[in-house]
């Protein structure tokens, strides 16, 4: 029973959330100087102002913002994103051949930050004071500090331009059509190294100085003592009590900082090409495509809050201790 | 201890994929060069649809015009040669101008094309989608199909430059048995265009690439040359580069590359560089006042500030050469030309005197004058131009500042002459009666609407002189009539001329008859083949 | 005070970040003394390597001197951080104080937005605002400002909550002194050194998102800021790094300056955690 309470309250304040930023969103947008109209006649080299008034006409934008905006809530209701005026295609259809792209690249970064993280984190946590602690620590100061986009460049000055080891930019090679599967998987993994470990790094720092603190902290708690007091090997107190401990403020933290992976992306995307949700962003913004971005918006929330839920499961499999509760 | 053991197999599986990722990156090169006769061409930014009767951004054009094609296109000095027709003849009053189809040309649906097809076109679907067309074929008495293969307009009055209006991208000829009736915007067939050029439409991946093969059924024997065209989207300048570089992309066009970055990339054995195949457009820049603001109003204020501009500076720095100094409105490519104008060199001394003939007075900040100027979000280039243009002015003792805003704001705010100074730049599209006329003339300044004459400047004189330029048919007579208005212009300064734009072409030195006409990689590349 | 100063010192990294910071507040204080042309200037031959030419760290692609922008760039970095963190800590602050002193319903609302808005992908928010406010220095900060408040929130709300159980907060509420002089007088005192260690840490991410702003063509095109000469070097990356290079170091020096400032007022703050 408090099972079902707990989903239901997640559920209304999930669907809150989104009512909140949908009514966010619509009022920014609109609040913005530029007159669609004009930007999709100026783009379509129109010199003519009864032009100009038919896209009014043709696309609302002559309307009262009430009516907008109560049309705009009713389409979200019913997962109708509207049709973009520039792109001229649906905006779901848009934004859901953004997505996969998108998905692969956060998912990886953010997977390979948390691994990353724990693994250097639980390394220097361990050996307090050693080298190898002063090393990570040194380099975790550094990436923290390092503007994501100037580390991707300087990535790509590094492994692309001067090795070649991998592309600077794209998704996938311009005949991948033409490959296998497995090929075109591989393919794909190369394009991705880079943008991945540019949009992971960042994370990686933080995940790395948190891991080391709070094994640190862990490692003086009492369970562990007792532990140690029993006779357990070090190893097994590391994996049995102190790891999974000490991991799970780190996995909390990371799930709250899913906005901020995103916002990355939106950077990253753009210094390596990857056709995703983050330079569909950008494309927008400067086009003012409003359904585009009305759309962009809420389904980025929405995967912050997919991401978030995501972490608490993964919280709970590393911390049985939470779904006791 | 399993610690040490498990580091050693992340860093040896760590060297492994290291090791691993070479391999796999020469064999995607593999796959990278061309083989056969395909080309991958570069194209920015991502077109919203290929179907050039409904849009015609620079890159739809650039896609779009080599599965959609025109009545003629025009060799690089601008004279007319066929494309959907095969010949043409004008009457001697210069109002009837009949024109023979091309007999074996098909829509890539099978369809036969017929004088039907042209009729549609020009008198009703352009009529209602195309506002550059509607300009041109609003002057016609009549269209009509004499037969199956022979069309013939007449004209309400002469105009000189009406041949230009059927170039591919200013009057993109579409299948009537497809369009006639249909709300052309929602046409299912949209989504795979049907023209009767060279290519046809093959698939469309959104943010990657469009791709486009030969068609067999081409109306020219032995054209087109090549056997498929991947029009790859990128839209990171930097990747452009390193696409053309490394031969993932065999072509560039208008602003693929950026201008510094032009030079590099030339010199490189495998890539040829040429800046013809923009004749037909002749883009023009300048600096843009309002004329309705003080005290740009005044003219020894844009005179000032003309010889505070250093044009070389602009050409060599910003431009990177990719450009010629201009001497006025017309582009030195532009036909009826007049070189012989005033020049405004640049003089710090003669700014000055002109600053202070007009009483503005350094104040204790050294600031005769505080202007802001609205800078062009449309890429470094013109944001250069600003910061440059802030620069030159300060040397004079005014003040500018720059005011950024995105696209529509932008376009916005000049269209409603809501600025003190901005950049602006038209295309001159072959003819000045089509293309420069249009920012200097009294009936064009149309509020909210953009590439009217949105400075704001009026002179009887100059209307006359372009509308009488418009319908003579002597080219002597217009060559007069626009040297008489180029001296005018250039004398008031409407505006502020800087720089005629050199678009370069980039392509792979294997690639022959590429860029063979005045309208370059808008043209339809039927010729172009790997030597 | 002294005690905080020896504490705060004995670290080397707040020794080495108090160093750094000096160094570069240095520099935004005295740039126009040390370049008094203007960092815009394009009187430099393009593309000058570092040292050539007479420029430290070379000239961009229209001759502007790297090492001037460098060095007034610091300027607009700092201002921009420092004031938007201080947006972010008044609205922060002050719905922090309120949710945590008022508690009940005031605070599960306050506590309910403060998590809608940090669902919110803050970056892409802040592009968002900047691009629709039309750039410049006044937007940006007030965008960055925008984006930065939850976590400053949320301290703040259990700071308050945590002092104001304390014997003394219930004693001055027993006196019958009124709210606002309970919180202002009482609880915020005591509540605020862990929010000034957040706040310097909000001004080293500040510094970042104006950069990534910048970056994107979102600057105030009337200030030279490092993130916009990244943004310009970045297309020439291939032909010259030193455009994009020495702009970054300048970013990357000043926000381990100010983290590990950060870290080291932690540690004098708030002994008994830092014992670790």
């Amino acid at each position: 029973m408090t099972v079902v309470k707990s989903i239901l309250g997640k559920v209304t304040g999930i669907a809150f959330a989104i009512l909140v930023i949908a009514s966010i969103n619509f009022a920014l947008v609109h609040s913005a100087p530029g007159d669609p109209a004009l930007v999709i006649a100026g783009q379509s080299g129109a010199t003519d102002a009864q032009f100009i008034e038919q896209i009014r006409r043709d696309y609302g934008l002559d309307q009262p913002w009430y009516v907008q905006y109560a049309s705009y809530l009713k389409k979200v209701v019913t997962l109708d994103l509207g049709y973009s005026i520039r792109q001229r295609a649906d905006v779901s259809a848009l934004i859901l051949e953004r997505l996969g792209p998108t998905l692969l690249l956060t998912i990886s970064a953010f997977l390979l930050s948390l691994i990353g993280g724990v693994f250097f984190g639980a390394l220097a946590g361990l050996r307090q004071g050693s080298w190898k602690d002063l090393a990570i620590s040194l380099v975790a100061l550094i990436l923290y500090a390092t503007p994501v986009f100037w580390l991707g460049l300087m990535l790509v000055l590094v492994f692309s331009i001067n090795l070649e080891w991998f592309p600077a930019f794209g998704y996938a090679n311009i005949r991948a059509a033409s490959f296998s599967t497995w090929h075109y998987a591989l393919d794909v993994a190369h394009h991705l190294v880079l943008p991945a470990l540019t949009l992971a790094a960042i994370y990686m720092a933080v995940y790395t100085r948190l891991m080391r603190a709070s094994l640190i902290e862990v490692a003086h708690e009492d369970h562990v003592k007792t532990a140690r007091a029993k006779g357990l090997t070090e190893g097994r107190i590391l994996r049995g009590h102190m790891l999974r401990n000490a991991a799970g403020p780190v996995i909390t933290f990371a799930g709250l900082q899913a906005g901020a992976l995103i916002g990355g992306a939106v950077v990253v995307e753009t210094v390596f090409s990857w056709p995703g949700l983050g330079r569909l962003t950008f494309d927008s913004v400067t086009a003012r495509d409003y359904p585009v971005l009305l759309g962009l918006f809420l389904v980025m929330s929405i995967l912050v809050i997919a991401i978030n839920l995501l972490t608490d499961l993964i919280h709970r499999l590393v911390d049985p201790r939470i779904g006791a509760r | 201890m399993k610690r040490r053991d498990f580091n050693t197999l992340l860093l040896s599986g760590l060297a492994a994929g290291a090791s691993g990722v070479p391999n796999l990156w020469h064999d995607g090169m593999a796959y990278a060069q061309t083989e056969g006769g395909g080309l991958t061409a570069l194209l920015t930014p991502e077109p919203p649809m290929l179907v050039l009767p409904l849009n015609q951004q620079q890159p739809t054009i650039v896609a779009g015009s080599k599965i959609y094609e025109g009545l003629l296109n025009f060799d690089f000095d601008l004279n007319p040669i066929p494309q959907l027709a095969e010949s043409w003849e004008i009457s001697d009053d210069g109002l009837t101008y009949t024109f023979h189809l091309q007999q074996a040309a098909r829509w890539h649906d099978g369809t036969p094309f017929t004088a039907d097809d042209v009729v549609f076109s020009c008198q009703v679907m352009l009529m209602e989608l195309h506002p550059r067309a509607r300009g041109n074929f609003e002057r016609c008495e009549s269209i009509t199909a004499l037969d199956a293969h022979t069309v013939q307009f007449v004209l309400k009055e002469p105009f000189a430059p009406f041949l230009k209006a059927f170039e591919a991208g200013s009057a993109p000829i579409s299948p009537k048995h497809i369009y006639e009736g249909t709300d052309y915007a929602n046409n299912p067939a949209n989504d795979h265009p049907i023209g009767t050029g060279p290519f046809m439409f093959k698939e469309w991946v959104r943010g990657s690439h469009i791709h486009l093969v030969a068609n067999p059924d081409y109306y020219v024997d032995g054209q087109p040359g090549l056997t498929e065209i991947f029009f790859r989207i990128v839209p990171d300048a930097a990747s452009r580069s390193v696409a053309l570089e490394s031969g993932e992309a065999q072509l560039s066009s208008w602003n693929d590359v950026e201008m510094f970055d032009v030079d590099r990339l030339a010199s490189l054995p495998h890539l040829a560089k040429t800046s013809q195949g923009y004749e037909f457009f002749s883009p023009l820049l300048w600096y843009e006042p309002n004329l309705r603001r003080e005290p740009f109003n005044d003219l020894r204020f844009r005179k000032a500030m003309m010889h505070l501009l250093d044009k070389s500076f602009i050409v060599e720095r910003i431009m990177f050469n990719q450009a010629k100094a201009a001497t006025g409105p017309l582009c030195s490519t532009t036909p009826f030309y007049e070189g012989d104008v005033p020049d405004y060199a640049k003089d710090a001394e003669a700014a000055a005197a002109l600053l202070d003939d007009m009483g503005l007075a350094p104040d204790a900040d050294g600031i005769r004058a505080r202007i802001s100027f609205l800078v062009v979000p449309a890429g470094e280039m013109w944001t250069r131009l600003a910061e440059y243009f802030r620069q030159a002015m300060a040397a004079g003792g005014i003040e500018v500042t720059l005011v950024s805003t995105d696209m529509a704001g932008w376009g916005q705010a000049v269209s409603n002459w809501d600025f003190d100074m901005t950049n602006n730049l038209l295309y001159q599209n072959a003819d000045p009666a089509l293309g420069v006329a249009r920012s200097y003339i009294s009936s064009n300044i149309r509020q909210g609407v953009l590439f009217t004459n949105t400075e704001g400047y009026e002179n009887p004189e100059v209307d006359r002189l372009f509308a009488e330029a418009a319908v003579a048919l002597d080219p002597a007579e217009r060559q007069r009539l626009y040297s008489e208005v180029q001296k005018i212009l250039v004398a008031e300064l409407p505006v502020l001329w800087v720089a005629e734009q050199q678009y370069p072409t980039l392509y792979d030195n294997r690639l022959t008859d590429v860029i063979v006409t005045g309208t370059g990689v808008n043209g339809n590349f039927a010729t172009a083949r790997y030597a | 005070m002294s005690q905080f100063l020896k504490t705060f010192l004995r670290r080397p990294a707040g020794a080495v970040g108090l160093t750094l910071l000096v160094l570069v507040a240095a520099m935004a204080i005295f740039a126009p003394l040390i370049y008094p042309a203007s960092p815009w200037e394009m009187s430099g031959i393009p593309f000058s390597r570092p040292g050539e030419n007479g420029m430290l760290m070379g000239a961009d692609t229209l001759g502007r001197d790297i090492a001037a922008g460098v060095v007034h760039g610091a300027r607009v970095s700092i201002v921009i951080g420092i004031a938007s963190t201080l947006t972010a800590l008044l609205i922060g602050v002050t719905l922090g104080c309120i949710a945590g002193y008022a508690g009940g319903m005031v605070d599960g609302a306050i506590v309910r937005f403060t998590e809608i808005f940090q669902t919110i992908p803050n970056f892409v928010l802040a592009i968002l605002l900047v691009a629709i406010l039309t750039p410049s220095i006044g937007t940006i900060i007030l965008a960055i400002g925008l984006v930065s408040w939850p976590p400053l929130a949320r301290l703040t709300r259990a700071q308050v909550r945590s002092v104001s159980t304390r014997e003394f907060v219930q004693a001055a509420r027993c006196q019958g002194q009124s709210t606002l002089s309970v919180v202002v007088r009482h609880v915020l005192p005591n509540a605020v050194s862990p929010i000034i260690v957040l706040g310097a840490m909000t001004v080293a991410a500040a510094i970042l998102i104006e950069a990534a702003l910048s970056f994107m063509g979102l600057g105030d095109p009337n200030f030279m800021s490092w993130g916009y000469m990244i943004g310009a070097g970045r297309t020439v990356i291939r032909q010259a790094w030193w455009m994009s290079v020495f702009p970054g170091l300048a970013i990357l020096t000043t926000v381990i300056a100010i983290n590990l400032v950060g870290e080291a007022l932690n540690d004098a703050l708030n002994p008994r955690i830092s014992r670790a």
